[in-house]
């Protein structure tokens, strides 16, 4: 209890008071009322600062974590398996998940170069043209894409499409292992029973998956997206060793906990750190919420 | 099954037990018994890697030579000496004395959080001081006019060359940004599609040395105005961003790419494979800890018998209208946090590491780490010149940190993201080459200087 009220409570409380505050944590903070509060939402308005590390974090998150459940459950289904070596494949994929994350950000940079790098290598052989990754500012889902294909398509070798923040969603499905865990384990809760019926009824694999499989899973889905959009939202050493903690290229790497982190320790602006930090919360409440509140409409409970 | 766990848990307790056995075998720190009778100075500082048994011979010698003091070291290297030390500030318990290389004395001497030196230093000392350091080792500490840290190693930047293959080109070191422009040119052709090797190419981080080069001013000092479109500044950045005009923005983004993927961060310019004698680059723009990367790469060479290519080292060329020997200087400096328990032994220390009383110890230490001393004195002493005198390369750096137009990121409140947003508008100039510069500028000079007059305005400083 005394640990929880000093190092969870007590901070969680300070922090509220200091987003009020002008605060560089040496001297005492001095009462600014909302001042950090009517800078972030100029922030957000004007689309730089705060606004501009919303938007990147937004883009990480929305690509990943439904890319990281799709691809964990795609992987868990596969290794539920009974075959030979399952054991062996297992660990093979949940291996990326334990890699530390200085380690494996070393990694990607290295199969990410735009001129030497694996990745590129690999998309030559799909016949994709070498992609810029971690020096492109510009990301593959934006209204510049467009006009990149079209221009592709007209003529143009050159399709740059992904850019440094695709880079992380790339890295984020590569580390998939957790929740790929958490998929495997609920595969072997489904009861054999369901399957069996379904067969019965003339189902087929897609079928049994859809109507069985998915339903069956739904609690876990949520689960995961509900800790996966957390995560994301969380994401800092992987982003600050590729931008070598700057955000760059052209600021596109410059996600929230990036930019709270430089605020705090760099500008040593802890109140306004701290409103940020606050208002980002308040925006994961209200998301939880809503996934929660959606989740009436898609979520079985088996016993229910 | 429950056996089984049973012999899980004992082992698992058994490893634990283990690890914490190991401790007692580990080697640890024992204080010498005359310690007992000094006071203990607390250093923290970042230095790892090959640099910190330097740091811990300096440490040795000093509490060697003294009665009264005895340093500790502690070493934090990476990130988190800052954050470490305003928690500490916070909690009653600093160090006594802090390395640092961040340009925030401005910053913490506004905030108080360091100490003005003057405080403990005696007057005398003060005048000293001032004719003991280099023009650019004084300006990297002072802010507002007062001196807030003492530098203890200073760093420039020039122009490393590769002369094997600027002979092969038929070229020579530049004198001027025209033939700097002609050497990147020649070796690399703009319509050549995926270079191996650049002639030259601007890197957007070092706008910070090509502004003074080309006579431009980051900060006006009396008014205290950002002053990014002055025409040096303006022409600085245009002439890097012309580059991206040249090769496009994407080929040198690729290329630049590449040199992070080096292994172990190598020095883009030595050649890589056993048979070239090029790297990626044939000029590039570096400070002097990379004359070690090149002993220690001809050293290697010639063990095997290899062909080894010359190298050397130019200051930066500058336009009419710019200035000579100019560049940008850091460096690594003390401070004494506010709320030092140790003020005079960290003074103590301060002095014996820059070399006030003896600039032959200083010597050494720079001598043995590679390192640019912060005064004349300690350069012309014995130690460092024996160091200097098979190594020309060093010897042009220790030349340049003398010059007067080697200067820092504006030592002021503010001064991180002032490098911040500096570093963010030269590299979106090079990213996006056809916008206009003078519109980049102009509104990073807003937003930074909203910030500062932000800061100024802080009530109660």
């Amino acid at each position: 209890m005394v640990g929880f009220v000093l190092l969870v409570a007590w901070p969680f409380a300070a922090s509220i008071y200091w987003s009020f505050c002008q605060f560089d944590l040496i001297n005492p903070p001095r009462w600014v009322g909302t001042e950090h509060y009517e800078r972030l939402m100029l922030e957000v308005r004007e689309g730089r600062g705060f606004g501009l590390a919303l938007q990147n974090t937004a883009y990480y998150a929305l690509l990943s974590v439904p890319l990281t459940i799709m691809v964990g459950l795609f992987l868990a289904i596969m290794l539920s398996w009974k075959i030979r070596g399952q054991a062996i494949y297992r660990t093979l994929f949940y291996l990326p998940a334990v890699v530390p994350m200085v380690a494996a950000s070393v990694l990607w940079m290295w199969l990410l170069d735009p001129q030497d790098g694996m990745v590129n290598y690999m998309l030559g052989w799909l016949g994709v043209p070498s992609q810029n990754w971690l020096t492109q500012p510009r990301s593959a889902v934006s209204f510049e894409s467009i006009g990149v294909l079209s221009g592709w398509m007209a003529g143009d070798n050159r399709l740059l499409l992904f850019g440094a923040k695709d880079a992380l969603v790339l890295m984020a499905v590569w580390a998939v292992g957790n929740a790929m865990i958490i998929f495997l384990a609920a595969l072997g809760d489904v009861p054999e029973s369901l399957y069996e019926a379904a067969t019965i009824d003339g189902a087929g694999r897609f079928r049994k998956f859809w109507h069985v499989t998915v339903p069956m899973l739904s609690p876990v889905i949520l689960f995961n997206l509900i800790m996966g959009l957390i995560k994301s939202v969380q994401t800092f050493t992987t982003i600050y060793i590729l931008s070598e903690g700057t955000g760059q290229p052209a600021d596109s790497l410059l996600v929230f906990s990036l930019h709270l982190f430089l605020s705090a320790f760099s500008d040593l602006e802890m109140g306004y750190a701290s409103a940020m930090a606050w208002v980002t919360f308040v925006v994961l409440v209200v998301s939880t919420l809503l996934l929660f509140r959606s989740s009436k409409n898609w979520v079985h409970y088996s016993s229910r | 099954m429950k056996y089984r766990n049973l012999h899980l848990i004992l082992l698992a307790f058994a490893l634990l037990g283990s690890l914490g056995a190991l401790q007692f075998f580990s080697p640890r720190q024992v204080d010498h018994p005359q310690n007992l009778n000094r006071s203990e100075v607390l250093f923290w500082h970042f230095w790892g890697g090959a640099d910190r048994s330097v740091v811990d011979d300096v440490v040795r010698r000093f509490n060697e030579s003294q009665e009264q003091y005895f340093v500790r070291a502690v070493a934090m290297p990476g990130n988190n000496l800052q954050a470490k030390l305003f928690l500490s500030i916070a909690g009653g318990d600093p160090p006594d004395i802090v390395n640092q290389d961040d340009p925030i004395v401005g910053d913490w001497g506004w905030r108080g959080i360091v100490q003005p030196i003057d405080q403990v230093f005696e007057p005398h000392e003060m005048d000293q001081l001032k004719k003991f350091l280099y023009p650019a080792a004084d300006r990297l500490g002072r802010f507002d006019g007062r001196l807030y840290a003492i530098c203890n190693g200073i760093d420039v930047r020039a122009l490393f060359y590769n002369e094997t293959a600027l002979r092969q080109f038929d070229l020579k070191p530049p004198e001027s940004i025209e033939e700097l422009n002609h050497i990147a040119k020649v070796i690399t052709p703009p319509q050549l599609e995926n270079p191996d090797f650049f002639g030259y190419l601007p890197d957007s981080r070092r706008l910070w040395a090509w502004g003074q080069a080309f006579g431009g001013n980051f900060y006006d000092f009396d008014n205290h105005q950002v002053t990014l479109t002055n025409p040096g500044i303006v022409k600085a950045t245009t002439w890097m961003a012309q580059y991206g005009l040249w090769y496009g923005s994407d080929t040198i983004n690729r290329f630049r790419q590449g040199d992070q993927s080096l292994p172990g961060k190598t020095f883009p310019l030595l050649p890589i494979g056993d048979d070239t004698m090029i790297g990626r680059y044939v000029m590039l723009m570096d400070g002097q800890w990379r004359v070690r990367d090149i002993d220690a790469f001809v050293k290697r060479r010639r063990e095997r018998n290899l062909p080894c290519p010359e190298f050397g080292v130019c200051p930066l060329p500058y336009p009419v209208g710019g200035r000579p020997d100019a560049g940008w200087a850091n460096g690594n400096f003390f401070v004494i946090p506010k709320g030092a328990k140790n003020p005079s032994g960290a003074v103590a220390f301060m002095k014996f590491w820059i070399g006030l009383k003896k600039p032959d110890e200083a010597a050494q230490t720079c001598a043995m780490g590679g390192w640019i001393p912060v005064s004349p004195q300690v350069t012309a002493a014995a130690p460092f010149q024996d160091f200097l005198e098979d190594r020309p390369l060093f010897a042009e750096f220790v030349r340049l940190a003398s010059s007067v137009n080697q200067i820092p990121i504006p030592v002021i409140p503010g001064a991180p993201m002032f490098k911040r947003e500096v570093d963010r508008a030269a590299a979106n100039t090079m990213a996006n080459p056809e916008q206009s510069v003078r519109g980049i500028l102009e509104k990073t000079q807003a937003t930074i200087q909203a910030k500062l007059t932000a800061i100024r305005q802080e009530e109660g400083r």
